[in-house]
């Protein structure tokens, strides 16, 4: 009796096309490798089951020296290897190429979209989302990311939420990683991921002279709505340490 | 039935070409002064081949130009007998071989240089004259006896060169006459009844210019590299734009929307009389698509993408970033972005990261922050600065410093900017690590960037 029912509420849910916002909801627990765009960090992808969902928003977060630009710049980096086009919205031009190309990535491939500094914030971050928008419905990208990590979180908090609805709204279904890089998590995207990072500089070297070693970063996931939760910790290392 | 026009010197190729399209559309020019035509089929609407020679000196004359006329069989032939005959000089069919028996030897230098398909190298020149003086040296002084010695016996002693001299002398064509296009405009003009203003209105007419060109091209297989709009303007004035394209495109619709968002960053002055667009054609793109790599997005998509950009964010913010050859700390570039196609299984190539080392990032402050710095021991030990959302504070830990200058063999010209700094990494109290700097000369210091 009681699957009878089931069966009819299925149905019922089938023919109003609700069947996938309540049955279907989460990804299933096998995807295929070209659903996620790969960090290219080999702990990252294996505790995010393969990286950064295509076709969602999802959000790099953390305070300042946390890491978010550098495991943002070696995502990037990755998706230009795999013969990729990536866009960086860079809200405040605060892009070191220098930084990027010591990634690895392919600079040919990367379309860097600078924001204008000196005018209001507000003026750069609508001008910012914008330009997301526009790349994102131009299409033809595997990763596009955008960077509001100089945001004051005030700040951050006045942009609409349907800005990010928008955005979602955007990417989805297309063969395209949105990528989020801000101080706290904002879009909170259903499909994507939300990472929270945490780090410090570690130092090398005698008291006397000191010197950057690179940094000890610690991912986590925040939201675990696509079954995916853990916690990573990873070493970097600065450009002189790395033989760049 | 070929003839061939040869010019006194001075006269305007133009003028000849116009004289001999007159005739027949199958014209080659095969020198600023010499032309030939396929003269097939015109007895019935001229007569014979003399009213016909007569006729094109005639057209030639009311034209200016004073011109020789031969017809004969073959275009070779044609070409002969006008370089060594003033007049007219016609020549029966079958006739060419015993018409060109008396000519000199060094005529078919003046032909075998300048040939249909354009002059030759001067080693072509080089291989013709020694030819020539070959003849010679064997006693040869007409094209009769070069035509009559044995074929085999020219091709063993001068090789294939010797053999082509041979059957131009006998007057034999090289090669079938390829007939000259005449150079195509491709333009769409429009006169408007009432001036329009505002770009709303002009995206209606550049439509409706845009589809006649756009099909026109396709037509000609040809793509558009320089897309020309001229707005005549009420006030008299012509408002002129040139849009390079990246690469050749015909799709009307992009080519509207990028004239569209070149005109709103750069408005006429006034309203519109007359709006022409042009374009500078250039054979079209011939693309091979892959399965196996990932496709890019098509050139008129970037182009489109980027003339959005560049009207949002404003001209050159956007682009692909490139490293310059420069010392100077976040020196950079911006490029073209113009991605190429990836090599085959590129999708696959770059995964996996297993053996990747994690580069800590620079985040850079592109116009330094101003800061004040408390130094104590020579070592900076708090930080501080007006700008909003930078803490600051007690420094935990500093490297340096790291002396860096440049370029100040330059500052003479007063455009290059010198530098002469001292650099330092240091951690503040709420965790953070600044990349520092103090201008040495103004003794300031100035918050670089931020390590993340």
């Amino acid at each position: 009796m009681a699957n009878i029912a089931l069966a009819v509420l299925e149905s019922a849910l089938r023919d109003k096309k609700l069947d996938r916002t309540l049955t279907t909801a989460l990804p299933p627990m096998e995807q295929p490798a070209d659903a996620c765009a790969q960090t290219g960090i080999a702990a990252v992808d294996a505790c995010l089951r393969n990286g950064v969902p295509r076709g969602q928003l999802s959000e790099l977060t953390g305070p300042r020296s946390a890491g978010s630009t550098t495991l943002l710049l070696q995502t990037m980096a990755t998706a230009t290897q795999r013969g990729e086009l990536v866009a960086l919205v860079d809200t405040f031009d605060r892009l070191d190429v220098a930084s990027m190309a010591a990634a690895g990535a392919d600079l040919g491939r990367v379309l860097w979209v600078r924001g204008q500094v000196g005018g209001p914030a507000e003026w750069a971050i609508d001008r910012a989302i914008k330009a997301l928008n526009l790349v994102l419905q131009a299409g033809g990208f595997g990763l596009v990311a955008i960077d509001l990590a100089d945001v004051p979180g005030a700040m951050l908090r006045r942009i609409p939420f349907t800005t990010w609805l928008r955005v979602q709204r955007a990417v989805e279904g297309r063969d395209t990683a949105c990528v989020l890089v801000a101080p706290e998590p904002i879009a909170r995207s259903a499909g994507g991921l939300t990472l929270t990072l945490t780090g410090r500089t570690s130092w090398t070297g005698s008291s006397a002279r000191p010197r950057v070693a690179g940094a000890e970063l610690n991912m986590r996931v925040v939201s675990p709505r696509r079954r995916v939760d853990g916690e990573v910790a990873m070493s970097a290392s600065s450009y002189v340490a790395a033989g760049l | 039935m070929f003839g061939a026009l040869y010019a006194a010197a001075g006269s305007d190729q133009a003028q000849l070409v116009e004289a001999a399209r007159e005739f027949s559309p199958r014209i080659d020019v095969c020198g600023p002064r010499e032309i030939t035509l396929d003269l097939s089929g015109l007895t019935r609407l001229f007569g014979d081949a003399r009213t016909i020679a007569g006729e094109l000196r005639r057209t030639a004359a009311d034209r200016g130009l004073q011109v020789r006329v031969a017809i004969a069989g073959s275009r070779t032939a044609a070409r002969l007998l006008v370089r060594h005959r003033a007049g007219l000089t016609i020549v029966d069919p079958g006739d060419d071989a015993a018409a060109l028996a008396p000519l000199p030897l060094e005529l078919l230098l003046a032909v075998r240089s300048g040939g249909p398909s354009g002059p030759p190298g001067p080693d072509a020149d080089n291989g013709n004259a020694e030819i020539c003086a070959s003849f010679r040296r064997w006693g040869l002084h007409t094209l009769g006896e070069v035509a009559a010695l044995p074929p085999a016996d020219v091709a063993a002693r001068l090789g294939q060169a010797g053999v082509q001299w041979q059957r131009l002398a006998r007057g034999d064509d090289p090669a079938p006459l390829v007939p000259a296009v005449p150079a195509e405009r491709f333009e769409q003009a429009l006169d408007l009844d009432w001036p329009i203003d505002g770009l709303e209105p002009l995206s209606f007419v550049l439509g409706r210019l845009m589809d006649p060109l756009s099909a026109h091209l396709e037509r000609r297989d040809r793509g558009a590299a320089v897309l020309h709009v001229r707005l005549h303007l009420v006030s008299k004035a012509v408002h002129e734009r040139s849009l390079e394209l990246p690469v050749p495109m015909r799709d009307a619709r992009t080519l509207r929307t990028l004239v569209l968002l070149d005109l709103e960053s750069h408005p006429p002055a006034a309203a519109i009389d007359r709006v022409v667009v042009a374009v500078d054609p250039t054979p079209a793109r011939v693309l091979q698509y892959s399965l196996l790599t990932r496709p890019l997005p098509s050139p008129e998509q970037v182009s489109t993408l980027m003339a959005r950009l560049d009207a949002l964010m404003g001209e050159g913010r956007c682009g692909a970033p490139a490293l310059i050859d420069s010392w100077r700390p976040g020196a950079f570039s911006m490029a073209p972005f113009a991605p190429l196609e990836a090599p085959s299984g590129g999708r696959e190539g770059g995964e996996g990261g297993e053996g990747k080392a994690l580069v800590v990032a620079l985040r850079r402050y592109r116009h330094a922050v101003p800061a004040r710095v408390l130094v104590e021991d020579g070592r900076p030990a708090r930080v501080t600065t007006e700008r909003r959302g930078i803490s600051g504070g007690r420094v935990e830990k500093s490297a340096g410093p790291w002396r860096t200058s440049g370029e100040w063999w330059l500052a003479d010209g007063g455009t290059d900017n010198p530098w002469d700094r001292d650099e330092w990494d240091v951690t503040v109290s709420d965790g953070a690590t600044y990349r520092l700097f103090r201008e040495r000369d103004a003794n300031a210091w100035f918050i670089d960037g931020v390590l993340d």
